[in-house]
């Protein structure tokens, strides 16, 4: 029984049956705390507010796996929001499609300059990516006049589209945003584990030297996961603007802290190699949760939201140390117990 | 005659399945130096383990000054002065030679008494004779100063018993003059020095005694004017080859399939000249440091050679990736199936498809998972990997089943050349017998193979021709009939052979 058991679910997934798990005990324990907790207008908000982070988080995945890190993300999604908002206050007939692909195009073109520098120029991505969030930044509130878009200068669609309703279940509503990132979610999830570029990411993560010996081409592969992760910035870029509308130069300012505390807790491994995007949608969900329902409890500050925030991470990096790498081990004692059963039975000729 | 310093008695020492050390007794005696020689895998650097604390003995005592001696560290073996210096210094390259001088004293004071650092420094330097600024960092000094330095460490520590290992390995001559300069120096002071080395004109030179270990065992042990260095060879190799690989039958072909000519890396080899044909194994032999996996990762494009021609098939090519090697049609089988071969949390199945991915690969450069598994299933049954599925990450095999997996990588790239670097390092003696019978199957088949191995009888014994290398340098092709283990070892150690 234990056995089918341990064919069935590798460890990966224990770890993300688990943070459901917990997603739904914070939620139970929450409910007897605030009163009125479970209502539908609660989960709209969180589900607005996790569809930013989980696009993001997605293109932080790509990077993760490859063993990199890209801490310019926040700066990304700034960026792009603000110019946007702005180039949309001009130009109010700008074609949807259009508007959001060039949000996309803004955030790959950023991506461009971390993946060259880290692929290429060989910097840490560590170094490069808190270059580039520091000067992505410096560059907004230079080029922008520290002025700010608000709302009510955007076409009315944009206005319209976290509102927009497609269908809903009893006051749960499925909106575009949520939407955008399920998509992105699954698509992204797909490409993981069925694309050669997914295969890569994981080889190229879990054995660099390994993976230029292969062949692979490793610098391409991780220039395109940042380019990927700027992309996917820059799209959630597009919804932070939909989505708050007034945009300042400080958008989006320390989003990083809370999409790598979404990809580390949703057991995407920090030294790359291992995780899933499912993992990293979890992780974001449970953040959020975490968040929107601590604003509620009067008595506990603001201060200690953000600490509980870096617990969080540190806990996951310490499950991921201990508990993880047991279970692994675990696994792989009985399945050599396993190969040395059934060496045996094929010599005993049965 | 005086009495030994250390006296080494009856030592054994086993791992796993090899016996690295069997009844070993060896004494060294102060204002002596003692040369050990031996092949790679003779037992020289368990010895050293021993001797400095690393590893304790099975069986057998150790005897300092006559008196039972115990050692749990490397720290304990410095205290009783012992102390070693090997072909690359362990220096600290941003702290200067006065602090690398005194890295491992420790004193009650939490405070550095830098003055009196820099004078002792001094006054050991000039006790070796040696000019050396005792306020320069590290990092700029040359190899041999590097050396110096950890001589003088070891005199810090009151050195007895020196042990130095192949120290002269990356010096040019100027220097080796030096370093022996130093070793007599310290012989004259009364310290026991062991020295071990590859390079037999410089043990003749230098020592006062040889000794020389085989496959674990001590061979001989004489005075430097009762030994010839074709004897000291005779003694290294002396063993028969032909029982354990049987009949060899050639499946060399006439048509040349990979030609090398004058293929050098600054400071690594130079002017590696040969042919390669179909079906033919051409053994690569040589000691430690003789530079034959770097031809081999030149050949794959890791770390490309900077002059050189090569000629596959026929047509000039150059390797300048892994990439294009592969598409020339050359793979490697890395000696370090950990680090360079596989990717263990990966399964067999995805591990044996990286280098070939493209060739799964459905409409919409979806990966096709059934292809890929039916390969997977065709290497599990062609090379017996044993397993219970091919969905098992490779992390979970055993050695020997890790080597066929990346052997199956490699063979499904369809390589016309298969370059194996130590392809039975650490796997047990039945998947070594599987791993060379495949070799076999290859040839047959038209591939032409390089074998770089440092075990003699296996590289013999494979190879059609064996060439030698020796510290960058080809030393020569043998035949099969030519290439006896007196032959290539002598010509590995740069010393000309007559019969």
């Amino acid at each position: 029984m234990t056995n089918t058991l341990r064919r069935y679910l590798r460890p990966q997934q224990i770890r993300e049956l688990s943070l459901l798990l917990l997603i739904i005990v914070v939620l139970i324990f929450f409910s007897t705390q605030i009163e009125n907790y479970l209502s539908p207008r609660f989960f709209n908000r969180i589900a607005s507010d996790v569809a930013i982070i989980a696009v993001v988080a997605v293109g932080e995945t790509l990077v993760v796996l490859t063993r990199n890190v890209d801490l310019s993300v926040g700066s990304i999604v700034g960026v792009t929001a603000y110019f946007m908002g702005t180039y949309l206050g001009n130009n109010k007939d700008l074609n949807p499609a259009l508007a959001v692909g060039m949000a996309i195009g803004l955030g790959a073109a950023l991506g461009v300059i971390n993946g060259a520098l880290v692929a290429y120029g060989r910097v840490p991505a560590i170094i490069t990516t808190l270059g580039t969030l520091a000067i992505y930044r410096a560059a907004l509130v230079e080029l922008s006049g520290a002025k700010t878009v608000v709302i009510d200068a955007m076409p009315k669609w944009v206005q319209d589209l976290p509102s927009q309703t497609f269908v809903s279940f009893g006051g749960l509503d499925v909106r575009p945003l949520m939407l955008t990132a399920l998509i992105v979610v699954v698509l992204f999830q797909l490409v993981l584990s069925f694309t050669q570029f997914g295969r890569r990411l994981y080889a190229i993560g879990s054995n660099p030297e390994g993976a230029r010996f292969a062949g692979l081409p490793t610098e391409r592969v991780v220039f395109a996961a940042f380019v990927l992760c700027g992309a996917l910035s820059g799209l959630g870029g597009f919804m932070f603007l939909a989505r708050f509308g007034n945009i300042t130069v400080v958008a989006a300012q320390g989003m990083e802290l809370q999409v790598i505390a979404a990809v580390v807790v949703g057991g995407v491994n920090i030294f790359g190699g291992t995780g899933t995007m499912f993992g990293a949608l979890l992780g974001a969900i449970l953040i959020n949760i975490l968040q929107q329902s601590l604003i509620r409890m009067p008595q506990i500050s603001q201060f200690w939201i953000n600490a509980l925030l870096g617990v969080l991470i540190l806990a996951a990096v310490a499950t991921d140390a201990l508990i993880l790498s047991r279970l692994r081990q675990l696994w792989a004692r009985t399945s050599v117990q396993m190969t040395e059963g059934q060496a045996k039975r094929i010599a005993s000729g049965k | 005659m005086t009495d030994p310093i250390l006296e080494m008695r009856n030592i054994s020492k086993r791992f796993d399945t090899t016996q690295a050390l069997d009844d070993v007794s060896l004494a060294l005696y102060p204002g002596e130096i003692h040369a050990l020689l031996g092949e790679n895998g003779a037992g020289k650097s368990t010895l050293i383990k021993i001797m400095t604390g690393v590893h304790p003995p099975d069986r057998g005592e150790m005897l300092l000054d006559g008196k039972p001696l115990t050692l749990n560290s490397p720290v304990e073996a410095q205290a009783y002065g012992i102390a070693a210096i090997y072909q690359e210094p362990m220096v600290f390259p941003d702290l200067n030679v006065a602090e690398n001088i005194f890295i491992t004293h420790r004193t009650r004071s939490p405070f550095v008494n830098w003055g009196k650092m820099y004078r002792d420094a001094e006054e050991i330097l000039s006790q070796l004779d040696v000019k050396l600024d005792v306020h320069e960092s590290a990092r700029g000094l040359t190899l041999a100063a590097q050396q110096t330095v950890e001589i003088a460490k070891a005199i810090s520590l009151k050195v007895r018993v020196l042990i130095m290992d192949e120290p002269t390995a990356s010096l040019s001559a100027h220097e080796v003059r030096q370093l022996f300069k130093l070793a007599n120096t310290l012989k004259q002071q009364g310290v026991a020095i062991l020295f071990i080395s590859h390079r037999m004109e410089e043990v003749f030179e230098i020592a006062d005694r040889v000794t020389v270990f085989r496959d674990g065992k001590r061979i001989s042990s004489k005075p430097r004017a009762e030994v010839t260095p074709e004897g000291a060879i005779r003694d290294m190799v002396g063993r028969q080859i032909d029982e354990l690989y049987g009949e060899h039958a050639t499946h060399a072909r006439s048509d040349v399939l990979m030609s090398v000519r004058g293929l050098g890396k600054q400071n690594t080899f130079d002017n590696i000249t040969f042919d390669v044909h179909r079906g033919e194994v051409l053994g690569f032999a040589g000691l430690v440091g003789s530079r034959r996996t770097d031809v081999g990762l030149a050949l794959f494009g890791v770390e490309p050679a900077d002059v050189g021609e090569i000629t596959f098939e026929g047509k000039p090519v150059q390797i300048t990736s892994p990439q294009q090697a592969l598409q020339t049609g050359i793979a490697y089988v890395s000696e370090d199936r950990r680090a360079l071969g596989l990717v263990m949390p990966m399964s067999i199945t995805a591990n044996i498809s990286l280098p070939m991915l493209r060739e799964y690969l459905s409409a919409l450069g979806i990966i096709n998972f059934a292809a890929e598994t039916r390969t997977a299933q065709q290497f599990r049954e062609r090379l017996a990997i044993r397993t219970p599925t091919v969905q098992v990450p490779v992390a979970k095999l055993s050695g020997g089943n890790q080597q066929k997996v990346m052997l199956s990588k490699w063979l499904n790239a369809r390589p016309q050349l298969l370059i194996l670097d130590e392809p039975t390092r650490g796997i047990d003696v039945g998947a070594k017998a599987e791993v060379h019978h495949m070799i076999r199957d290859l040839a047959a088949q038209g591939l032409g193979i390089i074998l770089i191995s440092s075990e003699m009888p296996e590289v013999l014994g494979m190879s059609d021709r064996v060439l030698v290398m020796r510290e960058g340098r080809q030393m020569g092709i043998f035949n099969r009939a030519e290439a006896t283990q007196e032959k290539v070892l002598a010509a590995a150690m740069g010393q000309g052979y007559s019969e």
